[in-house]
């Protein structure tokens, strides 16, 4: 396609009065743009006029708008995504608003901003979307509250839903509930889980599909084309393989997939993770709670149970209890069990307390706490259950229990709020111990599974060309996806799969899979109802924003896709492993296979590349480049240092926006460069850069790590960790490793800009000017 | 090593509390404000939290024996503050209640006191058989003489026998009150009780305790007046015992003698003092204190003994004869009432507050 470039450069909200316009038009026809207008308020509906007349009688298809941040008049500077390219040049926030008017150096970054993005726009074509005919089915693995719910609202949404339950029934866990938390006003009375009515609407609704004891063997594919293979429970096999043994052959220490030999292949949209949770192993609990020891002490399950069949009664003897007590927190909120809160445990031992009082009027309950957690407007229902002259509750510490001969438990508390220790004899005592999400398999703790490694599995040492080296195996769990990456998804903490917990519920890193339900963080069955319907909407939008060829998430507007130029391949595997979303598996010599609607477009894969092989139409290690040959880097006499950012569009450029909103003064020394994510940040820029002669290099990305907030989950760290091996490049260059440095900023942290860039501009001063300066 | 204490919750104690008053001890939930606005609460193991506290957990033996429900003087200010509607000042007036039925001897008596009919009944019969049996059954001739129709002696008798088994209940029950105060609250003393009795005796009469409660001043001057105006009609009954018994001089007696103003001034200051009281309670009705029935039956036999006194001398002076002695009668119900229910009503807060605050100073914990 011809490039007709149009280059638009307002004068309003101060452009004007800061800034040589005249010289800007200069330079902007340096680049021969078809057309090059000034206006006064190019936002304004005649100024919009401008550029769309010029579209429509000169045929410019490159749009560029000198003008304000690219976060801002969206809807006023909106030109068709696929016909045309337009590029924001922030003249506005990034330049006259945080650099002082009139000034040399000011009239110096705009005119680098201008060169900069006429190449940009130059570099940059249309996308070409992917659209395609996908299959629209959506795949519920788990048939409990939250999947049931899942599957209905699909089905009401007009969507086949195929429901894999490896129970013998539907209903997961609330069907052994007696009764559920209240849902309506007064929040007072305890309600009866609908899930009867659930499982039948399930079960009668012509667009669901049942399968009963049955599991999922293997999902290939990617969103839109997913093939699944389910099989029932008494024809899976699953073949042990020792690992040791495979260590000393030096072949792939994998887990087998399950093996089926009866399979049956269905074909899925989007898939809905609802596989759920269990209740932590009490038998862990045997000291200090004498769980096992005494007869009567029980979990919080357990004694559900009993309330649904037939009532509370005593162990030892059968008796309805008169004294009970919940011991909150039983073994949560501990390093040495559940490290955090499962946030029902304090409603479920009230509703279970009322089962108590009701069976019994003179019955007491007391609660033992640490602290009472009622989330949202379960706090009417603790209010009405405390407001219970016989429910008692202490804010205490357990000192211990022992056993009085009748088989009662005496329980000693250390009172917190009276200083006193308070002894209690009861009739029955009531662990509320936590839930565990079904992620974790059987026999391994969530305590162990912190954030040191991506996928649950075992870590075995393997025998390579380099020695031996320790490797994690991931387990098959539930999903057993055929991904390069491993068979299930990532988990963040305790086994929860990853995703922004607040910012993306049902996100996962596997793009067209989504989590919902107990099995991604600790909730009651209304919750997890509510949460089942939730992923379901997400998936749903999955297939259908797919099908449309756009990303899906977070980049819902994005219709590029990555371009692998695979004949300059080097095998090298950086792409396959660095995706943070599993996007690229591997054929036998390890040629990345692409698989697109997997891709959130971050253009990790892009930074990745050693070969620059990876691409997109309007992002591109080129284009980068380019944009860096055509900064003018001023002798050392005019402007030093000269530094080049790289920043994270998603929170360091909207941090920059805000500094300029509230006027803060930046150094005139950079020259920022926004990147899709800290993660397409490509190590040949780093030299391109330093070899062009500028001073130094700063990247400002998300913070990582347990509470990371990239909107590619692992982007910034990924350019945190290449940052470690740009030693190498800058000692080839014979400079020093301090001319690059990597910050960690949120978008609330703006106030902190001036000092960062300060203090960078200051330790660059020191290390001196880049000899390449000049050549 | 912090104390032990068996818990086994008195459900039945909640429930009769929540019935007096109470009825928000249950929604407590310990963020302390009240111990923290509360201008009386001491910084060692303040109150009343600690009384929600017990309170919701049933711990009736510790709360009856507890001074601190004492030393509040109800001001109201915790449950003015309390972000969760648990009424502090509530539940400790409903424990003080409380204890008073608990704690006065003989128990059903207590009972009786519940019943304001049954309460009123009593002395009605009782008079009514007084006059019966001294031939009294009729309006008597002549000018109105209220010693014409129960005697002196029959009223000495009577009422003097009341107040000495009144006494006797009441002292028994102070008595009580003192011995758990000690068992469950130790003998580390650090003042004499002699000493911390009579600075005790003059707080009261300065009233110092009620005007730290800044919140509810008002209420300070209604009491003030009620309590001069029982004190002053206590010296009224000394002094007519003294004129009839040295000077010789016999009702009715002139309203331009000392006595006579004297004993108008305190009635006056008894009925303006309740008026007060009542208009507070109305005043702050659902915004500051609530009031229990326990209260609003004792505010309202103060009333009506204040009026129907006042009654009983104006009806004399206006002559009117078939009214006058029937007010009379009414009169002496309302004075059995006060004198015979004491220990069982509000009026008994005046000797445990007194023994509380003696404890305090005793103990060292007052804050004055």
């Amino acid at each position: 396609m011809e490039k007709k470039v149009g280059v638009y450069i307002c004068k309003d909200c101060g452009i004007g009065d800061a800034l040589n316009i005249e010289q800007l038009e200069e330079v902007a026809k340096e680049y021969g743009p078809a057309v090059c207008k000034v206006h006064d308020f190019l936002c304004s509906q005649e100024g919009v006029q401008v550029i769309k007349d010029d579209i429509q009688n000169e045929g410019i298809n490159t749009i560029v708008i000198a003008a304000c941040s690219m976060r801002v008049n969206t809807d006023v500077f909106a030109f068709d995504p696929q016909k045309y390219v337009t590029e924001r040049v922030n003249l506005r926030e990034h330049v006259v608003w945080c650099q002082p008017p009139n000034d040399e150096n000011t009239q110096r970054m705009a005119e680098d901003y201008l060169r900069m993005g006429i190449t940009r726009a130059q570099k940059a074509d249309p996308p070409e979307p992917k659209r395609g005919d996908l299959e629209k089915t959506i795949l519920v693995v788990g048939g409990g509250v939250a999947g049931l719910s899942a599957a209905l609202e699909a089905a009401k949404a007009g969507y086949r839903a195929i429901v894999v339950e490896k129970a013998e029934e539907l209903g997961g866990r609330v069907r052994e509930m007696k009764k559920i938390l209240p849902s309506k006003p007064p929040y007072e009375q305890l309600e009866s889980p609908d899930i009867d009515e659930k499982i039948k609407a399930v079960k009668d609704h012509p667009n669901i599909t049942v399968y009963t004891n049955s599991q999922v063997v293997t999902i290939e594919g990617e969103p839109g084309m997913y093939d699944v293979t389910i099989c029932s429970n008494e024809n899976i096999t699953r073949k042990e393989i020792d690992i040791n043994e495979e260590v000393k052959s030096g072949g792939p220490a994998r887990f087998p997939l399950p093996e089926c030999s009866s399979p049956e292949t269905v074909k899925a949209g989007a898939i809905v993770f609802t596989i759920g949770w269990k209740p932590y192993d009490a038998t862990k609990l045997e000291e200090p709670f004498g769980y096992g020891k005494f007869k009567n002490v029980v979990t919080n399950w357990e004694l559900e149970k009993m309330a649904s069949n037939g009532g509370i009664k005593r162990p030892s003897d059968g008796a309805t209890p008169n004294t009970v007590v919940f011991i909150q927190c039983a073994g949560q909120r501990d390093e040495n069990h559940l490290p955090y809160c499962s946030s029902v445990c304090c409603l479920t031992s009230l509703k279970q307390a009322k089962y108590i009082r009701e069976a019994n009027q003179d019955a007491g309950a007391f609660i033992i706490y640490k602290d009472m957690r009622t989330p949202g407007l379960y706090e009417n229902f603790y209010k009405s259950m405390q407001d219970d002259e016989g429910v008692f509750l202490i804010k205490g510490e357990i000192q211990g229990l022992e056993e009085n001969a009748d088989g009662t438990i005496q329980v000693k508390v250390e009172n917190k709020l009276l200083n006193e220790v308070n002894v209690i004899n009861a009739d029955m005592v009531v662990l509320a111990t936590g839930m565990v999400t079904n992620m974790v398999p059987e026999g391994r703790e969530p305590k162990e599974l912190t954030r040191d490694q991506e996928y649950i599995g075992d870590i075995v040492q393997k025998q390579t060309e380099d020695g031996v080296v320790e490797e994690l195996v991931p387990y098959p769990i539930a999903l057993n996806l055929k991904y390069r990456q491993g068979p299930e998804m990532p988990y963040l903490k305790y086994g929860f799969p990853d995703s922004h917990f607040i910012c993306f519920p049902y996100e996962t890193r596997r793009t067209g899979i989504y989590a919902a339900g107990a099995a991604r963080h600790p909730m009651d069955a209304a919750q997890a109802a509510m949460d089942g319907a939730g992923a379901a909407l997400k998936a749903i939008q999955c297939i259908e924003r797919s099908s449309e060829g756009y990303a899906v998430h977070p980049r819902s507007w994005d219709q590029t896709f990555p371009v692998f130029r695979l004949e300059s391949c080097t095998q090298c595997r950086r792409c396959t492993v660095e995706c943070p979303f599993g996007v690229l598996d591997e054929d036998e010599k390890a040629t990345p296979q692409e698989h697109p609607y997997r891709c959130r477009r971050c253009g990790t894969c892009m930074g990745a590349c050693p070969q620059r092989i990876i691409n997109f139409s309007d992002y591109s290690i080129d284009m980068i480049s380019s944009m860096l040959q055509e900064m003018k880097v001023p002798d050392e006499s005019e402007l030093f240092p000269y530094i080049v950012g790289f920043i994270c569009e998603n929170d360091a450029y909207p941090a920059f926006d805000m500094a300029g909103i509230n006027r803060l003064q930046l150094p005139p020394n950079f020259r920022l460069i926004r990147l899709r994510c800290l993660g397409g940040m490509n190590l040949v820029w780093v030299s391109d850069v330093l070899s062009k002669g500028a001073d130094g290099v700063i990247l400002i990305g998300c913070k990582f790590g347990d509470d990371y907030q990239c909107h590619f989950v692992k982007g910034s760290q990924m350019a945190n960790e290449r940052l470690g091996k740009v030693q190498e490049t800058l000692s080839r260059l014979m400079l020093e490793a301090e001319r690059v440095k990597m910050v960690q900023l949120a978008i609330n942290e703006y106030d902190q800009l001036p000092q960062i860039l300060n203090e960078f501009a200051e330790q660059v001063k020191e290390i001196g000017a880049n000899p390449y300066k000049g050549f | 090593m912090p104390e032990e204490r068996v818990l086994s919750p008195d459900i039945n104690f909640i429930r009769d509390l929540k019935k007096v008053g109470g009825e928000t001890v249950k929604k407590c939930y310990q963020c302390a404000t009240c111990a923290v606005v509360c201008p009386m609460s001491p910084d060692e193991r303040p109150f009343p939290r600690k009384e929600m506290i017990m309170a919701q957990l049933g711990q009736k033996e510790s709360l009856l024996a507890d001074p601190d429900i004492w030393y509040c003087h109800n001001c109201n200010d915790c449950s003015k503050y309390c972000p969760r509607g648990a009424r502090p000042g509530d539940v400790l007036s409903a424990l003080r209640a409380k204890f008073i039925n608990e704690n006065a001897i003989p128990s059903f008596m207590a009972k009786i006191v519940r019943n304001p009919i049954l309460a009123l009944a009593i002395p009605f019969v009782i008079l009514f058989l007084v006059l019966a049996a001294e031939g009294h059954l009729h309006i008597p001739e002549g000018k109105i003489v209220y010693s014409h129709f129960f005697s002196i002696h029959t009223i000495e008798n009577l009422f003097g026998a009341l107040v000495a088994l009144a006494g006797l209940s009441y002292i028994i029950s102070l008595v009580r009150f003192w011995g758990k105060l000690k068992s469950l609250n130790g003998t580390d003393y650090k003042m004499k009780f002699g000493d911390a009795f009579v600075e005790t005796i003059v707080e009261f009469l300065k009233h110092t305790k009620f005007t730290k409660c800044e919140a509810n001043a008002d209420r300070k001057n209604g009491h003030m007046l009620v309590f001069y105006g029982f004190v002053g009609l206590f010296i009224t009954t000394c002094w007519i015992t003294f004129y009839y018994y040295v000077m010789k001089i016999h009702s009715p007696i002139s309203l331009a003698d000392p006595m006579k103003w004297w004993a108008n001034l305190s009635a006056l200051s008894l009925l303006v003092g309740i008026l007060i009281i009542i208009g507070n309670h109305m005043k702050d009705k659902g915004i500051n204190t609530k009031t229990s029935s326990f209260d609003w039956t004792f505010i309202i036999m103060i009333l009506l003994l204040a009026i129907t006194g006042l009654l009983t001398e104006l009806i004399r002076l206006a002559g009117i004869r078939q009214l006058a002695y029937p007010m009379y009668f009414v009169h002496l119900m309302f004075v059995f009432y006060t004198i015979v229910y004491f220990p069982y009503s509000k009026l008994a807060h005046m000797g445990y507050r007194t023994l509380a605050i003696t404890y305090y100073k005793m103990v060292g914990k007052d804050v004055m």
